[in-house]
């Protein structure tokens, strides 16, 4: 199967990084979503993307104003004009010598490196690795918002994997790992019960 | 701090002491400005003949010159017409700079065509041209900001001509800012610019052989051409009765807030423009204009839009330009200006890190070509040297 690109490092650094895509990529990306930059030598770094964000500028600034806009002109500012999608993506992992690994990345990816999407047996291959191992960085990183990039995470896996018995498993790793942080487990409990309900 | 506040204080005191007292010449000015319009708004043969006259006496004089529709009348945009392809230039420039390390000037023309109607993204199209060595000697000596500036205007406009030539239905094109080509007419410039305008006019004649509607989009005007010729016609010859309108400008005449001559949308009639340059863009390539309120109602905008006799003489094509106008001007909200003419600049534009990046291409083509390699003056690099900030 054809691995599906949807997009181009911007910038990284050893917890996170940040691709950016044309608006035409951008119907494959998804909050929550696993996604890899595969390097050189069989060294790759997984990500989770928790942010997806739009930048305006003055053009679209007054565009919006307006009391109409033409196809043309929205798809000369979608197609034509620099405006690249921003996903931000956390770190979750890397692969190497075919083992993966639930740690920060050694080394992060480089300016235009490419992003793709995680396939089925990727995501499957990821997150039965080890024993929930970046589940630890996804509940220490600040600022991003941990119980809905969770979530959206464990229902990505249940959709693709239909593996109920692994989301059980996650979410006794979730608990036992907030069990002495309540109000973060009430939330992170809160938006899962949106999922396995 | 380089400026002496003191000094500038006192100044704008003075300004704003006197603004009461202008304000009130001003608006007799636009009083009386008004009264002339109304007078001679019918007498199309009489101020033909007195701007005839004017310019027996006077060969630069410079105004607006009624052809056959009321000085006061008032059109408003086309219903509906059908799509037409509308396509935009815009030009910008990296002028020569003896102070820099390495002598060479670019142009760059950037160009957009949008097909009405089809959905489709408009295509993009630049032209970059890097003049070095013997090219930027002329014949009188070496290459001005103001000959750079003539051979990126004849640039955009024949991009537009190439770009249309395989085009078929109802072809627009628009450049920002007069449709007459400007600089360098007289003194050292002078032959150059007799070439460049002979490349011009061909160009405007095989553009006009097609069919194909062009206009220069001249936005926030200066010229005060309608009131130039209400000077002229209430004139009695005399030099003093020139200058009765002082302040008083066609921007005010055709959009003034509390009741424009323009409602939103409506163009004023055509003119013909007299100048210098009735010797040169001659017949249908003559050059006319009428004002366009791109404005919204409370807040009128109006507009210069330069076009030649051919397009001025065919109804169907003056109002296609006409709604292409209004339709562009619109897309862009509470701040109307052409949206394509806005892209071109955006295709066109070199930034200072683009200027820097060609002359280190240069300069390392140079070096490995075993060629010398100046250094910028000693004055420019005084310049660059990072100043004192004061908190």
């Amino acid at each position: 199967m054809t691995p599906i690109e949807i997009g181009r490092l911007l910038r990284a650094g050893t917890t996170g990084f940040v691709a950016g895509c044309r608006v035409s990529q951008l119907t494959v990306p998804a909050f929550g979503a696993l996604v890899r930059a595969p390097l050189e030598d069989g060294y790759q770094i997984y990500g989770l993307i928790y942010d997806i964000h739009i930048e305006d500028d003055g053009l679209v600034r007054q565009l919006v104003t307006a009391e109409a806009i033409s196809d043309e002109v929205m798809r000369d500012n979608r197609e034509r004009r620099i405006v690249p999608v921003e996903m931000s993506a956390l770190a979750v992992g890397y692969e190497q010598g075919g083992q993966i690994f639930h740690l920060l990345p050694p080394r992060p990816p480089l300016s235009l490196d490419v992003l793709y999407s995680c396939s089925q047996s990727e995501l499957g291959r990821f997150v039965k690795a080890g024993r929930f191992g970046y589940f630890r960085h996804i509940l220490n990183a600040k600022d991003i918002p941990v119980s809905e990039v969770l979530s959206a995470h464990i229902q990505q896996v249940r959709d693709v994997t239909q593996d109920q018995a692994w989301v059980e498993a996650a979410i006794h790793e979730i608990i036992s790992l907030l069990r002495d942080d309540y109000p973060a487990l009430m939330s992170v409990l809160g938006a899962l019960s949106d999922v396995t309900v | 701090m380089s400026i002496n506040f003191q000094q500038i204080y006192v100044q704008v005191k003075d300004i704003g002491q006197g603004a009461r007292e202008r304000r009130l010449q001003k608006e007799q000015a636009q009083s009386t400005a008004r009264r002339l319009l109304e007078r001679y708004a019918d007498e199309l043969d009489f101020l033909r003949a007195k701007v005839e006259a004017a310019r027996a006496a006077d060969p630069t004089l410079r105004c607006a010159c009624p052809l056959n529709e009321t000085l006061a009348s008032s059109y408003p945009p086309p219903a509906s017409l059908s799509p037409a392809v509308l396509l935009a230039a815009d030009g910008s420039q990296i002028n020569p700079d003896r102070h820099a390390a390495v002598q060479f000037c670019l142009i760059n023309v950037g160009a957009i065509v949008l097909r009405g109607g089809s959905g489709a993204a408009p295509e993009i199209h630049t032209h970059s041209q890097l003049l070095y060595g013997e090219e930027l000697e002329t014949q009188t000596g070496t290459m001005t900001e103001r000959l750079v500036a003539l051979r990126r205007d004849l640039k955009e406009r024949s991009l537009l001509e190439e770009l249309s030539r395989d085009m078929k239905g109802a072809v627009v094109t628009f450049t920002d800012g007069p449709i007459e080509l400007w600089g360098g007419r007289d003194g050292e410039d002078a032959r150059a610019y007799q070439d460049a305008l002979q490349s011009y006019l061909s160009l405007l004649s095989r553009m006009q052989a097609r069919g194909v509607v062009t206009a220069g989009y001249v936005d926030k005007p200066s010229a005060n051409l309608v009131v130039r010729l209400l000077e002229i016609a209430s004139s009695d010859g005399g030099q003093d009765s020139l200058s009765n309108l002082r302040g008083v400008s066609d921007r005010w005449l055709y959009g003034e807030k509390t009741a424009p001559l323009l409602p939103p949308g409506h163009r004023s009639a055509v003119f013909g423009l007299q100048s210098r340059a009735e010797k040169e863009y001659q017949g249908r390539l003559a050059l006319c204009f009428f004002y366009l309120n791109v404005g919204a109602e409370g807040h009128p905008w109006p507009v210069r839009v330069e076009i030649p006799r051919w397009v001025a003489e065919d109804a169907q094509k003056l109002d296609l330009l006409h709604a292409a106008l209004v339709e562009q001007c619109r897309m862009m909200g509470s701040r109307p200006y052409p949206y394509l003419l806005h892209r071109a600049h955006e295709v066109a534009v070199v930034g200072l890190e683009e200027k820097y990046q060609v002359e280190q291409m240069l300069i390392q083509e140079l070096r490995r070509q075993e060629q010398e390699v100046d250094h910028g003056s000693y004055k420019q690099s005084a310049k660059n040297l990072p100043g004192r900030t004061r908190r």
